[in-house]
């Protein structure tokens, strides 16, 4: 009984001693070098988001801001300036003395 | 016009045409890239998104307390400034998320909430122009939802699970990322105040054409 019983201890001995350092290769180290590179991927094969440029959308959302602020204070000037042209005729008309 | 309103015009011109050189300046962010640099004009505008929700319903408040037509026109010079700002906010962020998503737009908290304070603003502006008559009480009442609706926007990427970067972004950004965001800030600051500013002027003159008419038709 007590043979059988180091039979199995040994042989359970013998696999982990063959099994562990195997294992241990097969795990890279962390904080290791990079890995090697096999193959390289073409960036067309990539998923689309992957592949989108940035600087289009980039230039495209600043552009569109200052386009939006440019057109925005013409058109404010643009009103206040109308208003203020009809203010005037209308204080000018309602002088006494003026022609309405 | 005030006389500081030119040289102020002037500052902040000249902020905004040197804003690319010091946001070119800024720190790459480290998985997004060239892309990420969007956020100096973004989070600016939906900042002031959000200033001119909530002042566009605190002079609202004070129209309807105090029933001071100054305190309107206030609440209409911000309610078109939210919509300005909220279109920029709603543009730029999906030009972001078109990269550093992969969408244009996720239904996520923050997005659908900007949105629906957006189209708060929209409404407000319609309904001022053509509500007719005494549709300024009812167009204050829905300025104050519009303001509601502010700090659940500002609050809800920390409740809920969401790939919009959290409210804690601003505060940890190191100094070569926070100076170009802050001068930002600081510009669209200046603009939103000058535009507030100038809108303001522009109601308070066609309240001074309304007088005159009415002046001269009592005069025929």
């Amino acid at each position: 009984m007590a043979l059988v019983k180091r039979t199995v201890a040994m042989t359970l001995l013998l696999l982990a001693c063959l099994t562990v350092p195997r294992a241990a290769v097969a795990q890279p180290a962390q904080g290791g070098s990079p890995k090697q590179t096999n193959e390289y991927v073409p960036i067309s094969q990539l998923p689309p988001q992957d592949q989108l440029p940035a600087a289009p959308l980039l230039i495209a959302a600043y552009s569109f801001v200052l386009i939006v602020f440019f057109l925005y204070v013409v058109s404010l000037a643009r009103r206040l300036s109308s208003v203020q042209r009809d203010v005037d005729r209308l204080g000018a008309t309602l002088k006494p003395g003026s022609k309405p | 016009m005030p006389k500081w309103f030119t040289p102020v015009a002037f500052i902040c011109a000249a902020m905004f045409a040197f804003s690319p050189l010091v946001i070119a300046n800024a720190d790459y962010e480290s998985t997004m890239g060239l892309v990420q640099k969007i956020f100096y004009y973004h989070m600016p505008s939906a900042w002031m998104f959000l200033v001119a929700a909530m002042v566009c319903g605190v002079a609202s408040i004070r129209y309807l307390v105090s029933g001071d037509l100054r305190h309107d026109r206030t609440a209409l010079a911000a309610g078109e400034l939210l919509v300005v700002f909220g279109l920029l906010t709603l543009v730029t962020g999906p030009l972001w998320a078109r990269k550093a998503w992969g969408t244009f737009w996720i239904w996520d908290a923050r997005t659908t909430s900007s949105l629906v304070s957006w189209m708060i603003g929209c409404a407000y502006l319609i309904l001022r122009r053509y509500g007719g008559p005494g549709s300024e009480k009812l167009a204050a009442a829905l300025a104050l939802f519009g303001m509601a609706n502010v700090p659940f926007i500002y609050i809800s990427v920390n409740y809920w699970r969401t790939i919009h970067p959290a409210t804690s972004v601003v505060p940890k950004l190191p100094f070569t990322m926070g100076l170009p965001l802050w001068y930002c800030v600081i510009s669209f600051s200046l603009l939103f105040y000058l535009l507030l500013k100038m809108r303001v002027r522009l109601e308070e003159q066609r309240a001074t054409l309304d007088s005159l008419y009415l002046s001269l038709d009592e005069q025929h």
